[in-house]
């Protein structure tokens, strides 16, 4: 049956008035915050206590905007006649976001998590040399890092979990081994 | 010395309402046509919803530089404005709002040639505007604007000398006194024709092909600033006003309503003007841009006929009623 | 030149009941009649094609205010749809679709400067005294009922003159059909050239092949040039 004339033009006129009717999806962003999702890349915070010096950020970064300074203290030896370590300390981590694109790849390939994604975005500066962010402010923004989401029902376990488990298990296999070897004589 | 201060009174309140209406007619337009595009609008001029946001721009008009070009034609171009302008203020002093002869700026004889012909004057303005530019986007924003306004005169005049035929009269509060109910539906293809031609020559959206920024710019008023593009808005929305008001007046029976105290008369031509407005904003949400060939075609071979259809059933009914 | 009669008219007009002491609308009708008859001379003199045309409104739009002035508002608001609203329009589209510079157009001027006078003048002679010898001392009240109202003026039409009136639009009719045939022979004849030009035997297609190709060396010298 062919369309009666002028029904697209009164479908154009319904959509329309039917969209006045809706929610509006603006919002308004001065005066109420969005809501950002977790690992959004806003900005990138520093969880100091984490970082060993290994530099394997500074140098995968495609800008060259991260800035490492650190210097070698030897710690004593652990047990008396042991050998002295030598430990990496932290002097200067800064970042540079007026280079930085955002790409995450220090996130990524950083071996001991100690560089996060917070969803924190207004940082702008009225002078370029002011973007470059010491590690007191990437400390301050660690703590505005959400808790990441909740894995989906069924996804594999993460690995340090299954490892940690693994381990338990196997310290428990062995206790009731021995409690077991223990109640038979 | 009364009829001196009654004059004047009545034209203070036609100016007041020709300065206020098309505002509010922009503000309705900001506002509902962000909501019908999932958007809130201006929110912040005045505090309230954004209700002073076009105070807040005629503000900024004035502010700005009063620029016109090396090469135009200063005065011609000086002038046009104004052109564009005053015959809708003109207008309006014809249009009766409520029942009697107290509800209306001037009552005028010949009202429906009064109001079309000054109508008329205001695409002098743009055809002014257009030349004086002397740019060549302005130039054909005016040519099609001339196209545009000599298609639509006529179905336009059509549709209103059908609404003149039934009332036997071209006063505008005689047709308003002839009017009944059974009208409506007795000359609804020429509401339509008299209110999509109207449409086409206020150049609004899907019609607005001479002011299509995508091609010319902003047609004929490309080289305007400050107060004088400020004059050529207000007049788009004068129009508007202008254009709902006659509708009503002709053809949806102006201050008659189905229920209301007597006194209330003006309060249906307001309502119902109101409503005119919104669909003319509502339009112009929902369709794309006529192309120039479409327009014309709309005009020739849909309207026009459509008109005189509307004509011969003016005549028909009225020879069979007497 | 139309407003020579009705200027003289109202001269005749504020003659008859002392000419010393004329009303408000008098005078008006006068000051507006001087304006239009400049305005009028305006639009045959000025040397630039588009004010002329919108000199043209002026006229007209003062010919309006007097016959609104005469009472005959009917015809007043008709002159303004018709002229101004409309020829004047069509009038500058036409102006310019064609030619329509911005400031004086040297070639606005005709060698019959003198012989156009004198047929204006002789025009407008014969008006003024067609219309004096029509109506002398007839006297319009302009304090009485309108006499120029729609409901007199299509009763006078309709009911004294409807023959002529019936002819003019024959005429108009007329005109309007030539109008369309001339224009819709000229559309066939463009329709025929149009259809011997795209023949595939006889039109010359671009190869894109053959096109020049833009030289790199040229390019490179251009930016080096710049």
């Amino acid at each position: 049956m062919p369309p009666i004339p002028g029904s697209g033009l009164a479908k154009g006129l319904a959509v329309t008035l039917r969209t006045m009717t809706k929610k509006t999806v603006t919002a308004q962003y001065p005066d109420t915050q969005p809501e950002l999702p977790p690992r959004s890349r806003g900005v990138i915070g520093l969880f100091e206590e984490n970082c060993t010096v290994c530099m394997l950020c500074a140098r995968e970064c495609p800008d060259w905007c991260i800035y490492i300074d650190s210097h070698k203290e030897t710690v004593p030896p652990a047990a008396p006649g042991g050998r002295e370590r030598s430990r990496n300390v932290l002097d200067r981590f800064a970042i540079d976001f007026s280079l930085c694109m955002y790409c995450g790849i220090c996130i990524e390939v950083c071996p001991f998590d100690a560089l996060f994604w917070s969803p924190e975005f207004e940082y702008a500066e009225t002078d370029i040399h002011e973007l470059t962010h010491e590690r007191d402010k990437l400390r301050e923004w660690m703590w505005t890092v959400p808790e990441p989401p909740a894995l989906d029902p069924g996804a594999e376990e993460p690995k340090e979990i299954a490892a940690a488990r693994k381990t338990a298990d196997k310290l428990a296999a062995q206790q009731a081994q021995q409690s077991e070897e223990g109640g038979t004589p | 010395m009364n009829d001196v201060s009654d004059v004047a009174l009545r034209l203070a309140i036609v100016f007041v309402v020709f300065l206020v209406a098309p505002l509010l007619v922009g503000q309705t337009e900001h506002k509902v046509m962000a909501h019908m595009q999932g958007r809130l609008g201006p929110m912040y001029a005045g505090g309230f919803h954004g209700w002073a946001q076009l105070v807040a721009d005629g503000v900024k008009f004035a502010q700005k530089e009063d620029v016109v070009p090396a090469a135009a034609d200063r005065r011609v171009f000086q002038l046009a404005p104004a052109v564009a302008l005053l015959p809708y203020l003109l207008v309006l002093v014809a249009i009766p709002v409520g029942p009697g002869d107290g509800a209306v700026g001037q009552v005028i004889d010949a009202g429906i040639f009064f109001v079309l012909a000054v109508m008329g004057i205001g695409v002098l303005g743009s055809l002014m505007a257009g030349w004086a530019s002397a740019n060549k986007f302005s130039l054909l924003g005016g040519l099609r604007t001339a196209a545009q306004l000599l298609s639509y005169e006529l179905p336009m005049l059509l549709a209103a000398a059908s609404v003149a035929m039934a009332a036997g009269t071209v006063s505008l509060t005689g047709i308003l006194d002839a009017f009944e109910w059974w009208w409506l539906p007795w000359q609804i293809a020429g509401a339509l024709v008299f209110f999509v031609a109207g449409l086409a020559e206020l150049q609004r959206p899907p019609f607005d092909m001479p002011v299509a920024d995508s091609e010319i710019i902003f047609g004929a008023y490309t080289e305007y600033t400050g107060l004088r593009f400020a004059l050529f808005l207000l007049a788009e929305y004068a129009g508007i006003v202008i254009l709902c008001a006659l509708t009503t007046v002709l053809f949806l029976g102006g201050w008659h309503g189905p229920f209301g105290a007597d006194g209330l008369g003006w309060l249906w031509t307001l309502l119902k003007t109101a409503l005119l407005a919104f669909v003319v904003i509502w339009l112009r949400v929902s369709y794309p841009r006529l192309r120039e060939d479409q327009l014309q075609k709309l005009a020739w071979t849909t309207l026009v006929p459509l008109a005189l259809a509307q004509i011969a059933l003016t005549g028909i009914v009225k020879v069979a009623i007497n | 030149m139309h407003s020579v009669a009705p200027s003289v008219l109202a001269a005749a007009v504020a003659d008859h009941p002392g000419f010393l002491s004329p009303t408000g609308v008098e005078i008006a009708f006068v000051l507006v009649g001087l304006t239009t008859l400049g305005a009028a001379v305006i639009t045959v003199t000025t040397r630039q094609l588009v004010h002329a045309a919108l000199w043209l409104v002026v006229a007209l739009g003062g010919l309006a205010v007097e016959y609104l002035l005469l009472t005959a508002e009917f015809i007043a608001w008709v002159q303004v749809l018709i002229y101004v609203g409309s020829i004047v329009v069509l009038l500058l589209f036409g102006l310019m679709l064609t030619r329509a510079p911005i400031g004086r157009s040297p070639d606005a001027d005709s060698g019959n400067r003198w012989i156009a006078l004198g047929v204006a003048l002789a025009s407008a002679a014969a008006l003024v005294w067609v219309v004096v010898d029509a109506f002398r001392t007839t006297w319009i009240d302009l304090e009485g009922p309108a006499q120029g109202s729609t409901a007199v003026t299509g009763a006078f039409l309709f009911r004294n003159w409807v023959l002529p009136f019936e002819a003019l639009s024959v005429l108009l009719l007329a005109a309007l059909v030539g109008a369309i045939v001339l224009s819709r022979k000229h559309d066939t004849d463009t329709a025929v050239r149009r259809d011997t030009a795209v023949r595939p035997d006889t039109a010359v297609r671009p190869d894109p092949a053959v096109r020049p190709a833009p030289d790199p060396a040229d390019r490179r010298g251009k930016e080096e040039q710049s």
